[in-house]
């Protein structure tokens, strides 16, 4: 039985990262790559939005953090790739722990405006404050600081591909466990009704932080690959143009549901790269699809493709619905 | 320390600059109050009375024709916006409307580029006559919009405690369920604020415009001043919208004085400040209805 179950909790993530590396197969590198470090972008933003109910439209500000302080290692003091993501991560850290805090305590609508003012102060203090250290808007580059590492070379990209895809599997697993852990059933019940978990005996600013930190930790990671892979960083990772990026990932996706990261980072890199070709004009094709989706129901892609594909997989297999804590 | 003169000329920028603000704000504050919505699209409409007062005034040669016909199509889009989208979506919840209305947003400025092109367009200053006071140079054109922005302050007073309209949608901002069993149609009053809302923003692109350069992200530029300013006020609040909008103004332009960087960093940190103290804002309500 114990194989049974194992096999049940895991056969999902295995099946979905088997396709994500038939991307690698049939599409170019930079695009497996992007979508790669993007999913794991976007989901700091969807397990905010999803499972604690947070919109945060200022994500850009954490995938800077992560991003400057590898670039700031990888271009000042060292020159090993893993110990600038590990670094990223660390900062990404400590500064959402730093923060949270103050953050969490608002109202949903005050900490969407924060977090959204953050990203833009974050944006003039690398651009303008602190162009001494961070060579403003040209930006910091050192792809060529590089060192080849052993096992897994980050300098070159077919090998970052696989270190990526590894990362985003263990985020993907780590973040299917907090699923179905208390503390995830937490989360879920906090964005339900604040006060009956408060009746209930469990802090709802505890459980609002942590959840704060794990995804925003997950973005500074995100931001930190993007450093070491483009081997290069300017402010304009955090322009206020780019500030709805994972959110609208994230609905394309599905809201709250754990592939929908993964979905919509593909069609969103997808479209970004097709129709931008096309139409020339990025911003008309992602509002109107933005506003399109808000309003046929917010389900998002895989949102709406799941109990569809659930229908199948009943049909096929002949069971009763019987499902543990995939997705909702 | 700052010269006298400069320490003047930096008031007079902060206020017009508060100014600007203001008109900016006022609709996302009172969209907030009344239909519990937070309208980033509004950012859209302040581009398009620039634009508009742009193309205008290049044609007719006359900026005031040009700002005042901003004003009114910046409002008319915001009708057809509140039409076709906000319509469906009053009843649901706050990051809802926001996501919805910054997917406006960034397809409007798309729209805007489809029209305009991505090149920054210059528009004249209508006035050029400069002012003496306290022995600086005042350029009049900024006392002008710091007048026009009183004006519209005593107008929407006038407007909100004077008219039937105004105080029904007074009512709405306190219990909106109430206003609907009185037998108003509060949707009707919903369209009227937020056609007011989009002209204001217009309004204050247009008058803005002549001081920058118009070009389709100038929307986002201002972004985090607006929200800063709203979040400073207190959102729904048009008193706290008022104090905090030439506060933010006169620091970004007295900090840039005192050391250029401030200007962007100081009203970041006196936001943090007071919700450090006081989560929602200055004059924020602690109750959210709905």
């Amino acid at each position: 039985m114990a194989a049974m179950s194992f096999v049940r909790w895991w056969w999902g993530l295995l099946l979905a990262f088997a396709l994500v590396a038939l991307v690698r197969v049939f599409l170019p590198l930079p695009f497996a790559n992007e979508i790669i470090i993007f999913s794991i972008y976007t989901m700091g933003c969807n397990y905010l939005l999803g499972r604690i109910g947070l919109i945060s439209f200022g994500q850009p500000a954490y995938l800077a953090v992560g991003a400057y302080a590898a670039a700031f290692y990888l271009f000042y003091f060292g020159n090993n790739p893993y110990v600038g993501i590990l670094i990223g991560i660390a900062a990404g850290f400590l500064v959402s722990l730093a923060i949270g805090p103050l953050f969490v305590r608002l109202r949903g609508d005050y900490f969407a405006l924060v977090n959204l003012a953050l990203s833009v102060i974050i944006f003039y203090l690398m651009q303008k404050v602190l162009a001494g250290i961070t060579h403003g808007d040209n930006g910091l580059w050192f792809l060529t600081n590089l060192a080849s590492t052993p096992v897994l070379d980050l300098s070159r990209p077919d090998q970052f591909f696989i270190f990526g895809f590894l990362v985003a599997f263990v985020i993907w697993a780590f973040f299917k466990y907090l699923d179905d852990s208390i503390f995830g059933a937490c989360c879920l019940a906090t964005k339900l009704n604040e006060d009956k978990v408060k009746f209930l005996g469990y802090s709802s600013f505890n459980i609002r932080l942590t959840a704060f930190v794990i995804a925003n930790t997950t973005t500074a990671l995100a931001g930190a690959m993007y450093a070491v892979y483009l081997g290069f960083v300017s402010p304009e990772i955090t322009s206020p143009a780019r500030a709805a990026d994972p959110v609208v990932v994230t609905i394309l996706g599905g809201v709250g549901t754990l592939y929908g990261p993964l979905v919509g980072s593909i069609v969103y890199t997808g479209m970004k790269d097709v129709l931008s070709k096309v139409f020339g004009n990025w911003e008309l094709v992602i509002g109107f699809v933005l506003v399109f989706i808000m309003l046929a129901g917010e389900k998002g892609i895989w949102g709406s493709l799941q109990p569809l594909l659930e229908k199948m997989v009943l049909r096929v297999t002949g069971k009763t619905a019987e499902r543990g804590g995939s997705g909702q | 320390m700052i010269s006298m003169q400069l320490l003047t000329s930096g008031v007079i920028f902060g206020l017009s600059l508060g100014s600007i603000f203001f008109l900016m704000t006022i609709g996302l504050s009172l969209c907030f109050g009344l239909m519990r919505i937070i309208s980033l699209d509004q950012l859209l409409y302040y581009s398009v009375g620039a634009y508009i007062t742009f193309s205008v005034s290049a044609l007719l040669g006359n900026i005031w024709l040009g700002v005042l016909a901003g004003a009114i199509v910046a409002g008319a889009s915001a009708l057809v916006v509140e039409r076709i989208v906000f319509r469906r979506i009053y009843d649901r919840d706050l990051p809802f409307t926001m996501i919805t209305s910054f997917g406006v947003l960034i397809g409007g400025v798309g729209v805007i580029k489809y029209f305009w092109g991505l090149v920054p367009r210059p528009v004249g200053e209508p006035i050029v006559a400069r002012v003496d006071i306290l022995g600086t140079d005042i350029p009049v054109y900024r006392l002008v919009i710091v007048a026009i922005a009183a004006l519209v302050y005593i107008g929407i007073w006038l407007f909100l405690n004077r008219t039937i309209i105004g105080k029904a949608i007074r009512a709405g901002t306190e219990d909106v369920e109430h206003v609907e069993g009185l037998g108003i149609n509060v949707y009707r009053l919903f369209t009227i604020t937020f056609v007011i809302a989009g002209a204001l923003s217009g309004l204050a692109g247009g008058l803005y415009a002549p001081l920058i350069m118009v070009d389709p992200n100038m929307g986002l530029d201002v972004l985090a001043f607006v929200f800063m300013v709203v979040i400073i006020g207190g959102l729904g609040s048009i008193k706290g919208t008022l104090i905090s909008s030439f506060l933010v103004g006169q620091v970004v332009s007295i900090g840039s004085l005192v050391y250029a960087p401030l200007a962007q960093m100081a009203p970041f940190a006196i936001m943090l400040l007071i919700l450090l103290i006081k989560p929602t804002g200055l004059f924020g309500s602690q109750m959210l209805k709905r």
